[in-house]
């Protein structure tokens, strides 16, 4: 039956309709605590024009892995600005901010993460918009929210600041080892997640009322959210919650093991007939009916726990992890190797899911990138077309959103309202670029026909 | 505007306000399946903190999560994981695997929303309440599967379960993530320059977020159309979509990303550096803030600072390596507290102020739980509730005007809600109730 759902999932995906047509966003964030909100609202089809200030635009632009540039840009860049129109406005000057104006009175959400009181000082603050549009949803995104003592102090913030001030950090590595940071942007990626809860839940309220809302989020506050039982445990116990290692606390047994071929291996199986199989695949169906194992509760004791654990990482040496997720699968527990990354852009699943998506950009070329990780199966969200240097739609959405005449478009480029590019790495269009490739209502900056 | 920004919006989106608002979903009602999964509770918590009705639907032996607490731990009778995603539910059991069951279930899908379940895919089918089955019954339904492979594709089909370890080893973060094995070390030496894991559920709380806004999206286009649909979200899918540069670097290079410790392969100044009292995560992604940080540690001279042209040389690996113990060198003069100050203090005074470094001291949770300024802000508001006493969750993690979240109760025992629920939604009284409790239905 599933499979009557699903059936053709990947090939059919861009003969549907995506689930947030007709939605606008208006997006000015840098980085990616604030684009990758704006980011997953694209995927499900709503439209999302970044407004950045020109000629550099996005810090994240040429934010790069040991100085590497993808196709003339940071990938972290290139990941979190999928689908999105691309305006170059210098929000500091008068005639930008009527601009902003202007667009914001047709939006239906704007998503911003600046520090409190920006915007404002702009004259495109949440008050200030919203006598334009009523109905506007507004949500601001930074490390400490719009007020308390760490916004007041006006201090900056970003991803690897959240996973230390939240405690996140502390409980993320081994025992005795210091606090360990992760390798992703965690708390930025969590917090526009987070946030685009908030934003489409103001949306279900503004469809039936008609009241749109200001909402703010502080990144740190969001993955704290995420670490369920560390805070009613130091409540109730009076004691540090403490990392430890690769190990589920909550889960018995739930560890990362070492393998005979020098490679490493996941393994869990807490319920009874999971651990029933693992003891059998080990050989060692005795254990399972142990009184010390025999239930979950008795077994994640620290005592049990140590033990359990001890005599899976002994058995595990003597075996691949390739061996062991056959024994997972044969037995029923879960076990899974350690993927890299090759490994999972090369998996057969996840490209036949389409997870591994293939994008053929105007500008950037083919490549392989994730795609959006809900599967829908009446409005498929995707990825459609990558990033694009500063400014770049900048006379599409003049023309078709606004009306303006060439005219008018000159005189907001002379003023510096509107900008393009600097000749800079992850600023410009690829060096390859025809002048024309991507482009919408291809006209150039001047107005030239 | 006559009155400042900060005092504002404090007065209208303060979460201790939060109960006298209007809510966002609480048109909406959520049937939540899911069986030893918190990224299915998570999920349906973060509809019930908008006000969705939710009826959590275990076996009547109860839940497998609920024995999934730290170190075997029960708080009155309860695990704390699955007590910290109990709110806002109105908890009550049912067999599935009896055809009595799944009989009432269709009674009550006929009345609902959303379903999020978490079984592998095929054993709703098996019991006659797959998607194509029950969206006979209701056509506007929502049907959502939060499992490890996905409902299609090779893998669909393992007999494998899904947990928040297995998410975190497939999605190719845990590969990358971890302390550096010291030169000529082995594993039995250093077991933890290994593949590390991030310690909280991350790998079951985030799918469980994405399949909310899946949900959300989905309702909007119900809305607008009148059609429900089906919803696939595999966790360790759903948890490498936060990879952002590993799988673009790898294609272009054929480089895999691997792990480096408490630096960062994509950023500098973007580190955890030691400190007198602990550590503390010094941030600076444009170059003026990397100069501050200099500045501020009075290397601005030394370093020559003021020379410095381009941040991007300075996230090659050699630089970083050889940048990171002088900047370790300045920060272990200092404590925590007069690192984050002088920080604080350049952004007033300094040379490149208003720009900054980003100093933050590395927190135990223990320490995070009593800062003043999470306090203030409502994140650690205990709740009061009847069952379990005043019990700190986190919640308040976004704060809104119109339809804040809030916290109503914590967690329910199994079956709690029975009564009311069945008579509301089955028009069930107690005699058919102890009936069904006879036959093991409930």
């Amino acid at each position: 039956m599933a499979e009557k759902t699903w059936q053709n999932y990947k090939e059919k995906k861009h003969s549907k309709p995506s689930p947030l047509k007709g939605i606008r966003v208006l997006e000015v964030c840098t980085l990616i605590l604030g684009p990758s909100g704006p980011c997953f609202a694209a995927a499900m089809g709503a439209e999302v024009i970044k407004c950045e200030v020109p000629p550099l635009g996005d810090t994240c632009r040429d934010m790069t892995p040991f100085g590497y540039l993808f196709r003339g840009y940071g990938p972290v860049f290139v990941h979190s600005n999928i689908n999105k129109y691309w305006i170059g406005l210098d929000l500091h000057k008068t005639e930008a901010q009527e601009v902003f104006l202007e667009l914001a009175a047709k939006s239906d959400i704007i998503e911003e993460n600046l520090r409190p009181g920006v915007m404002e000082s702009w004259n495109v603050g949440y008050r200030q918009i919203k006598e334009v549009n009523p109905g506007i949803i507004y949500i601001a995104k930074n490390g400490f929210g719009q007020w308390g003592q760490y916004a007041e102090e006006n201090r900056p913030s970003n991803d690897g600041a959240s996973q230390a001030f939240s405690g996140y950090a502390w409980m993320s590595n081994f025992p005795g080892q210091p606090p360990l940071k992760s390798r992703i942007y965690v708390c930025d990626d969590y917090g526009g997640l987070m946030g685009e809860v908030a934003v489409l839940a103001a949306l279900h309220y503004r469809e039936r009322t008609g009241k749109g809302q200001f909402i703010e989020l502080s990144q740190s506050e969001n993955i704290m959210r995420a670490m369920s039982w560390v805070w009613p445990y130091q409540q109730i116990t009076g004691k540090v919650a403490m990392p430890a290692g690769n190990r589920d606390v909550s889960v018995c047994p739930a560890d990362t093991f070492y393998c005979a071929d020098d490679s490493f291996v996941a393994i869990a199986a807490p319920a009874p007939q999971e651990f029933r199989g693992l003891c059998l695949a080990m050989g060692r169906p005795e254990l399972a009916e142990a009184p010390r194992f025999k239930d979950h509760l008795v077994r994640l004791r620290e005592e049990n726990a140590t033990e359990i654990l001890k005599l899976i990482a002994d058995w595990a040496r003597t075996k691949t992890s390739g061996e062991i997720k056959e024994l997972a699968e044969k037995h029923g527990f879960a076990a899974s190797p350690i993927y890299t990354v090759k490994d999972v852009v090369e998996d057969k699943h996840f490209q036949e899911r389409g997870f591994v998506t293939e994008l053929d950009d105007p500008l950037l070329g083919q490549y392989q990138d994730y795609e959006f990780p809900v599967m829908m199966s009446r409005t498929p969200p995707r990825v459609k077309w990558s990033v694009r240097a500063v400014g770049f739609d900048n006379e599409y959405v003049m023309v078709h959103h606004l009306g303006k005449s060439k005219d008018e478009i000159r005189r907001l480029y002379e003023c510096g309202a509107l900008g393009k590019w600097s000749d800079t790495p992850g600023r410009r269009p690829p060096i390859d670029w025809d002048g024309k490739a991507g482009l919408i209502l291809a006209r150039d900056s001047e107005g030239k026909e | 505007m006559e009155q400042p920004w900060v005092d504002w919006v404090k007065e209208r989106d303060d979460p201790r306000m939060a109960h006298a608002k209007a809510e966002a979903l609480d048109d909406i009602t959520v049937l939540d399946l899911s069986y030893k999964s918190y990224a299915g509770c998570y999920c349906s918590s973060l509809l019930a903190e908008f006000g969705a009705e939710v009826l959590r639907i275990e076996p009547p032996e109860g839940n497998f999560l609920r024995t999934c607490t730290p170190y075997g731990m029960l708080y009155k009778g309860e695990g704390l994981n699955y007590l910290t995603e109990g709110r806002n539910k109105f908890h009550l059991t049912l067999d599935l695997r009896k055809l009595e069951g799944r009989k009432i279930l269709k009674a009550l899908v006929s009345q609902a929303d959303v379903l999020i379940e978490t079984y592998r895919p095929g054993v709703m089918d098996d019991w006659g309440i797959g998607y194509e089955q029950l969206k006979e019954i209701n056509p506007r339904l929502i049907f959502a599967s939060i499992t490890g492979y996905g409902q299609f594709g090779p893998m669909s089909r393992s007999q494998m379960p899904d947990y928040d370890n297995i998410a975190q080893a497939r999605s190719g973060i845990q590969s990358g993530t971890g302390e550096v094995m010291p030169e000529g070390k082995s594993y039995d030496e250093c077991p933890w320059a290994t593949p590390t894991k991030a310690g909280p559920w991350i790998g079951w709380a985030q799918p469980g977020t994405f399949m909310a806004i899946g949900i959300l999206a989905a309702l909007h286009w119900r809305g607008t159309t009148g059609e429900g649909q089906a919803l696939d979200v595999a966790t360790a899918e759903a948890y490498a979509r936060f990879d952002d540069y590993a799988a673009l670097w790898y294609q272009g290079t054929g480089v895999v990303a691997e792990r480096f410790g408490s630096l960062d392969t994509a950023g500098w100044i973007y580190c955890f550096a030691p400190t007198k009292d602990g550590a503390v995560f010094l941030g600076g992604l444009r170059l003026e803030m990397w100069q501050a940080f200099a500045d501020m540690v009075g290397k601005w001279d030394e370093w020559e600072a003021g020379s410095w042209t381009n941040l991007t040389i300075f996230t090659e690996k050699e630089q970083q390596l050889k940048w990171a113990p002088l900047v370790f060198a300045e920060t272990g003069k200092y404590t925590n507290e007069e690192l984050v100050n002088m920080s604080i203090g350049y952004a007033k005074k300094g040379r490149l102020a208003p720009i900054t470094p980003v100093v933050a001291p590395v927190c135990s949770p223990q320490e995070t739980m009593k800062d003043a300024n999470w306090l203030d802000r409502g994140i650690f508001i205990s709740v009061k509730d009847p069952l379990y006493g005043e019990l700190i969750v986190a919640q308040a993690q976004h704060k809104m005007t119109e339809t804040p979240i809030r916290t109503k109760w914590v967690c329910r025992p199994i079956g709690y809600d029975n009564e009311y629920i069945y008579l509301k939604y089955m028009g069930f009284g107690p005699s058919k109730l102890n009936k069904l409790k006879k036959a093991g239905i409930i």
